[in-house]
């Protein structure tokens, strides 16, 4: 597994679409943060409900405010950097050197969510500092214990992207292409984005829309209290997630014929 | 007696009707270069990729290095290394970073790479990037990424595809290299008998899933050597006259054909002493069964190898 680890790095710091990420994820926070400037300027009242990150304190909830870019920019990432190896045919270099499937695929995970780890985070500080600089740092309303709330709205966006980053790695898998992968991920996040929504039209299926990661992303207030009291039950639709797909994802690529 | 790195019994995989493998049974020694012949789609790439372990099998059994079971075959398969059809490099890579990546996943030491960017002359390609190497650089890079993991067995699929001709007789230097310096069991495959004869020592031949020959170096060449082709009503006399003449390599195909396979300059020699001797001759000339008609022959005519 080490083995792999270390051959990703080698080819992921050589890849353009690393650096590809992390600028769009750096350079959106102060995108956001002058087209914020901007706004007020010209006579808008910023609101948290609505803008989400309004000062340099909101701004841990980068996460929050561009859940939908992550997602879209990561499930691009995840759909060429697993599905090139299936059409350049590189995936065979290590599998016919008797390295085991599950640690291919899960070091290709591991990849995954450190480089959305490391994005998240980048995004975060640059917004934070962005905001700071143009707003200042000011607090979130509503929070006494800052630090803490912190510490847990990142780390529950994080999981919820991470639970998405899972599902992408399981699609590139069961995909073998990045164009169909790209396309199939793509429709995953539109579909349980804004289609779960559906289930809160019937009566007896409300839950179900609980069951997808893009319902709490995406409709959920990350500074209002009603919602933090729900941060538990998103790590673990979040964590079941990640169980399932990479559960599904391993089986199917443990049996799946390599071109 | 010689090792066997490779026993696959009653290979077979089926994808929906088509019946890609047919019980093939094959067994390599160590040491040989076993060549794998077949017209395109006779299951040369599928029977590669079963024992690379990148596609499963219906039925059937495959023993590696005297290892068998998931976990033995995961074992056995570090002593291994592929190249199948296409070269599998990373394009954005140089030739020192595609071997540094192979390095790693075989988890061995990066020292040899220089060794082998040498061997394959690829030492001077520098920042250049795999996407921009010829074929042929792509094919001996590939090659050298196999070799990083220093595997006991090498499969190796179509090595020669779409190669020039000064590349193809690189190509085999290359592999007739790896034998000899290197000890190198090797299985290759080719839908080129021709190309394939220059360094194998062994032959499958695949057709339609099946494997329907196997053969030595030697016997190929005695199967589809030159010979005089003699047809006479006459045979008893004639094979009398033959040893009259001193010739000794000679085989009695049927009631009214002799196949000589020496002197093959002395046609009209050979017929002068069969007609002085009273042996009615209805044909007699050299002929030379190319090793793409025994081929067709074998495959029963209708192959395009």
């Amino acid at each position: 597994m080490l083995n792999l680890l270390t051959a990703e790095k080698i080819k992921l710091f050589r890849s353009k679409k690393l650096w590809i990420v992390l600028a769009i994820l750096s350079l959106l926070p102060i995108y956001q943060a002058a087209n914020s400037r901007l706004a007020v300027h010209y006579g808008t009242k910023l609101v948290q409900t609505v803008d989400t990150v309004v000062n340099g304190a909101s701004g841990i909830l980068m996460m929050e405010k561009n859940g939908l870019t992550i997602l879209l920019v990561m499930s691009a990432f995840i759909s060429f950097f697993i599905g090139e190896e299936f059409q350049h045919g590189t995936i065979r270099n290590a599998l016919s050197i008797g390295r085991s499937r599950t640690h291919y695929y899960l070091s290709k995970l591991v990849i995954s969510s450190l480089l959305s780890l490391f994005g998240v985070l980048v995004m975060t500080i640059i917004g934070m500092i962005s905001f700071s600089a143009v707003f200042g740092f000011g607090h979130v309303a509503g929070i006494n214990y800052y630090v803490s709330f912190a510490f847990q709205s990142f780390g529950t966006l994080y999981v919820l992207i991470l639970a998405n980053v899972s599902i992408y790695v399981m699609i590139s898998f069961l995909a073998k292409n990045s164009a169909i992968s790209l396309i199939w991920s793509f429709l995953y996040t539109i579909g349980t984005g804004f289609g779960a929504g559906v289930f809160l039209q019937t009566k007896h299926f409300q839950q179900v829309t609980y069951w997808f990661t893009e319902s709490f992303l995406f409709y959920f207030d990350f500074a209002k209290s009603t919602d933090i009291a729900r941060f538990p039950e998103m790590v673990l639709v979040s964590l079941i997630t990640i169980l399932i797909s990479s559960t599904i994802g391993i089986l199917l690529f443990k049996k799946a014929d390599i071109k | 007696m010689s090792e066997t790195i490779l026993k696959a019994t009653n290979i077979s995989k089926r994808y929906s009707k088509h019946k890609a493998l047919d019980k093939v049974s094959i067994e390599i020694k160590r040491g040989m270069i076993y060549g794998l012949i077949g017209e395109n789609g006779a299951g040369k790439s599928t029977f590669m990729r079963v024992i690379m372990g990148l596609i499963t099998i219906d039925e059937g059994d495959i023993e590696l290095f005297g290892e068998t079971g998931m976990k033995g075959l995961q074992h056995a398969r570090r002593k291994m290394g592929q190249s199948i059809e296409t070269p599998a490099l990373y394009p954005d890579l140089t030739a020192r970073e595609n071997l540094k990546v192979q390095a790693a996943n075989g988890g061995v030491s990066e020292r040899e790479i220089d060794y082998l960017l040498n061997l394959m002359n690829l030492k001077d390609t520098g920042k250049k990037k795999a996407k921009n190497f010829s074929l042929g650089m792509r094919q001996r890079l590939a090659i050298a990424s196999t070799l990083i993991t220093n595997p006991e067995f090498l499969i190796l699929d179509e090595p020669t595809n779409g190669l020039d001709p000064s590349g193809i007789v690189e190509m085999r230097e290359i592999i007739q290299r790896l034998v000899t310096e290197r000890g190198i069991t090797v299985l290759l495959s080719s839908h080129l008998l021709d190309e394939l004869s220059q360094v194998a020592t062994h032959y499958g031949i695949l057709h339609q899933g099946k494997l329907i020959r196997e053969l030595s170096k030697e016997e190929l060449a005695r199967e589809s050597r030159q010979y005089i082709e003699l047809e006479t009503s006459e045979v008893e006399e004639a094979v009398v006259v033959l040893d009259q003449i001193g010739i000794r390599d000679y085989e009695v195909i049927s009631g009214t054909d002799i196949n000589i396979f020496e002197r093959l300059d002395d046609v009209a020699q050979i017929n002068k002493s069969l007609v002085l001797a009273g042996v009615n001759v209805s044909r007699i000339g050299t002929t030379r069964q190319k090793l793409e008609e025994y081929f067709l022959q074998l495959t029963g005519g209708n192959s395009r190898a």
